[in-house]
């Protein structure tokens, strides 16, 4: 369309390409692989909020728990029946995915606040399965497993940690490529629209309940996929994945880098992800930092740091998809009750 | 079919102990300009919103081309053919006129669930459309501004725009003129008639500006305190000494 | 039967009481600020650890029970004013991930002061023990604690029906703008809410330090049960969540007897039933305390 745009592709692209280079780049400046590849399935995890928060305009603090479901159901299906690599991911993938059918629908009840509150509730349900469940999950001490070798066509391999880096890297330029090509579909644009006006899009004769499900169940295969990666990655699962924490963190990954944006998800994965494991080398009293980072962020970069670059750059292009960091609450919607004399119709925010 | 579009049989919504409507009955014709008018509190936007299923009247019934729709879910309604603004333009400030139109066309054509784009036909065909949407509001030159650095007559046209872009036979227009400049008002006015001379569509409006009342519409509906004053033809109202005595100190009646 | 079941009944209206306690205080800021307060269970800790300070610097279990809370709260106020104020005006989303920060420098800092692990809370000899109701003991210090709690939501009740502050509270939760247009000080408002949220963790931290123990992650263990009773009893209902609490405190305490593995479990699986006959919970309806 745009030459800015077109120019953004091209950059995008080129990204994509330099990334398959990381290890080595990362071998020379002395940073394992394995941390590479943790930012890359930390990124496409941090996808599924941001399809929810950035795109959707919803309090996404639950995404851990399918996150989690995506180790457990690598592990236990790799601990039990002894699945290769790809059965693994996907079992994890599907588990994550029944798991957003489960509670899915308690969440599209409710927007705004409310929303937060009851995917937070809801999403730790998961949390204290794996957790009492211990003669099958192992409980609070988690569980450990064999990474399985990859069969994929022609290719039978064991899979090391270049490997891991490759396939976690192959999935986050596909995860990548959906996610762009998401937005930027019909589908993608009425969840965009749903962001900045629920109302009129209702008006406009679309069950929003509808779309906003269809999201959270997209947003759960992405947790999914970042999940059984992470799962294969460490070879162990353990209960802590699933829990609101853990949400919180890939919350906060997506607003520092920039919410409503392709490549936020990965910039903020790549600040988290190094910043903690730099932080917890130095002191053993990271959780300071980590929490002081967090409301520093909050107070300091409200829109990201691609969102603040974003703004100084690109003011003028009517970008449809470079959203911004507000998301509207309209909390009360069709058939509800609300007080006379509320004007309606505009996009509301909480006081 | 019958030549009464959307009838309301005595609705009545209470908030808390509070009366908003009570007991109203209203018939609009087809192919009519039809205002609601009364003072602040006459509970004419609480009708309104349970005409469009914004919420539920606590009794009574809306019957839209003889159907029952007094409990139908406000999204259910638009696909029957009702169409409506808001107070406050009711639009996607962050996207462009065009992007906001496309939203409404892609949702009319049945392709919002979508995940691949419309094939080059259908892509025509939905431009065409938005050409044609932007062509009746007069917006053409502000194609791909963003909604929000408009005017706010402007977002009002954009918002009848979106509305039009569903198809609908009724549109409910809530104060269309509210905050409005007065060379808006006029822009506005003409799109209004033209709603019914152009398309042939009928056309509900809540509206606070008698002059506009009066030269627009062809029946009005007088509220106040929750319940139907008057009704009748614009010049019967105009000289009806209830509605005058309920509107005393006004000065724009004063003046017609 | 009866005497293993009514040992349960007790434990489980006293973690009702418990779980009310929290529910209210989250609920009164999340009403009138819009904001999820994620580190309301490191404020319940707190409460804990300073009565565990006092007591151990030789001040009465009484006065630790009176003072900590306060104290609690004044730390309240100080994070409402520094941190949480630039945010209510914006989406919930930086108060949620502030509250959070918060609650994770909390845990280290109490880990760093008191000890990883939990610190022994001694409860006064004129505490231990139980009054005989029919042929069963009731410990003392759980008539205690449902004593304290319920006078505190008496008060809390009181306050927000009977006061001209507390009304205007309530009319400021329905409608921020209105009350400012008034003439009342909403910042004064906001800052009162919530100190009165934080007292009440704080209280329910104390007590809560005496009979269920106290560690650095103590408090949050209590946080998601009061989540899930905000929700069970209706959001913005006071009624709604000490029905709730304590319909959330005898489900744990029966499983527990029962079937320990889905102590948790059960809670969600009641949250669910109960937001599908009634969607808005209990007593829900938005925004009015009473």
């Amino acid at each position: 369309m745009n030459r800015s745009r077109s120019r953004g592709a091209v950059l995008g692209f080129a990204l994509l390409v330099a990334l398959g280079f990381a290890p080595q780049v990362g071998r020379l400046v002395h940073v394992d692989t394995s941390i590479i590849s943790e930012v890359l399935l930390t990124a496409i995890a941090a996808m599924a909020v941001n399809l929810l928060l950035g795109y959707i305009g919803l309090n996404a603090f639950g995404t851990a728990s399918f996150f989690g479901l995506g180790a457990y159901g690598a592990a236990l299906s790799i601990a039990n029946y002894h699945v290769g690599f790809v059965t693994a991911l996907l079992v994890g993938t599907i588990a994550a995915l029944l798991g957003a059918c489960v509670i899915a629908p308690f969440l599209l009840r409710r927007r705004g606040i409310y929303f937060a509150l009851l995917f937070i509730a809801f999403g730790q349900v998961f949390y204290f399965l794996a957790y009492r469940f211990s003669n099958i999950t192992g409980g609070e001490d988690g569980m450990s497993f064999p990474r399985p070798p990859l069969h994929l066509g022609p290719l039978h391999r064991s899979v090391d940690e270049l490997g891991m880096y490759y396939v976690t890297y192959s999935l986050f330029v596909l995860s990548t490529i959906v996610m762009w090509l998401l937005v930027r579909s019909p589908f993608g644009r009425t969840l965009n629209a749903i962001r900045q006006n629920e109302l009129r899009v209702r008006y406009l004769g679309l069950n929003t309940d509808r779309f906003i499900f269809v999201g959270i169940l997209v947003a759960a295969v992405f947790s999914g996929i970042g999940g059984a990666l992470y799962g294969l990655l460490l070879r162990f699962a353990f209960p802590l994945l699933l829990d609101w924490h853990q949400s919180g963190d890939f919350v906060l990954m997506t607003i520092l880098g920039g919410s409503g944006t392709i490549f936020g998800p990965l910039l903020g994965a790549l600040i988290f992800v190094l910043g903690k494991d730099i932080i917890s080398t130095i002191t053993p009293l990271w959780q300071i930092f980590l929490g002081g980072f967090f409301v520093i962020c909050v107070l300091g970069f409200p829109k990201g740091i691609v969102g603040t670059i974003g703004d100084l750059i690109a003011r003028r292009a009517a970008s449809p998809v470079l959203a911004e960091e507000n998301a509207l609450d309209v909390s009360v919607l069709g058939a509800a009750a609300r007080e006379p004399g509320v004007t309606e119709g505009t996009p509301r925010r909480r006081p | 079919m019958s030549d009464v579009v959307l009838e309301a049989l005595n609705i009545s919504k209470f908030f808390g102990g509070v009366r908003a409507v009570d007991d109203v009955s209203l018939r609009v014709k087809r192919g009519s300009i039809h205002a609601v008018i009364g003072p602040n509190g006459a509970g004419k936007t609480t009708f309104f919103n349970a005409l469009s299923g914004f919420y539920f009247p606590d009794s009574g019934t809306v019957r839209f081309n003889g159907a029952d729709v007094t409990r139908e879910l406000n999204w259910k309604r638009v696909a029957r053919g009702i169409g409506r603004t808001f107070q406050t333009p009711s639009v996607f400030p962050e996207l462009s006129v065009h992007h906001n139109l496309l939203i409404g066309t892609q949702a009319e054509r049945g392709i919002a669930f979508h995940f691949s784009l419309p094939g080059r036909t259908q892509h025509r065909e939905i431009e065409e459309r938005i050409d044609e949407l932007l062509g009746f509001v007069n917006l053409g030159n502000v194609k791909h501004r963003l909604v929000a650095e408009l005017s706010h007559g402007s977002q009002r046209l954009v918002e009848i725009a979106v509305s039009l872009s569903t198809n609908p036979q009724l549109v409910l227009l809530d104060e269309p003129m509210a905050g409005l400049a007065e060379a808006d008002t006029v822009r506005v006015v003409n799109v209004i008639r033209d709603l019914r001379d152009r398309l042939g569509l009928t056309v509900l409006f809540v509206e606070h500006n008698m002059r506009v009342v009066l030269s627009l519409s062809h029946y009005v509906t007088v509220m106040n305190r929750g319940r139907i004053l008057a009704e009748g033809t614009p010049q019967a109202i105009a000289a009806n000494s209830v509605v005058r005595e309920a509107y005393l100190g006004s000065e724009v009646i004063a003046n017609v | 039967m009866f005497e293993r079941l009514a040992p349960e009944i007790f434990n489980g209206l006293m973690l009702g009481a418990f779980y009310a306690a929290i529910a209210i205080g989250l609920s009164l800021i999340m009403n009138l600020t819009g904001t999820i307060n994620m580190a309301h269970g490191s404020f319940l800790t707190l409460g804990g650890y300073l009565a565990y300070t006092l007591i151990s610097k030789g001040t009465s279990f009484w006065f630790a029970l009176l003072v900590a809370p306060i104290l609690t709260a004044l730390v309240g106020i100080i994070v409402e004013r520094l941190l949480m104020r630039p945010l209510y005006r914006r989406d919930p989303v930086y108060s949620l991930l502030l509250t959070f920060g918060l609650s994770l420098i909390a845990e280290e800092v109490y880990r760093l002061i008191w000890g990883s692990n939990g610190v022994p809370f001694g409860i006064p000899p004129s505490l231990s023990g139980g009054i005989a109701v029919a042929d069963f003991q009731v410990p003392k210090i759980q008539i205690l604690i449902a004593t304290v709690l319920a006078l505190a939501l008496a008060l809390l009740w009181f306050f927000l029906n009977q006061t001209r502050v507390g009304l205007r509270l309530r009319a400021a939760v329905q409608d921020a703008e209105m009350i400012a247009a008034l003439g009342t000080n909403t910042q004064v408002l906001y800052m009162v809410n919530f100190a009165l949220g934080i007292f009440l963790a704080g209280l329910a931290g104390v007590l809560a330090g005496a009979q269920l123990g106290l560690n650095p992650t103590s408090g949050n263990a209590l946080l998601m049960p009061a989540f899930v009773t905000v929700i069970v009893g209706g959001m913005g209902s006071l009624l709604g969540a000490i029905a709730g609490g304590l319909l959330i405190g005898l489900t744990v305490s029966m499983m527990t007897l029962f079937f320990p593995a889905f102590s948790e479990v059960a809670i969600y699986v009641l949250m669910a039933l109960i937001l599908l006959i009634r969607p808005r919970g209990l007593f829900g309806e938005e925004g009015i305390f009473g």
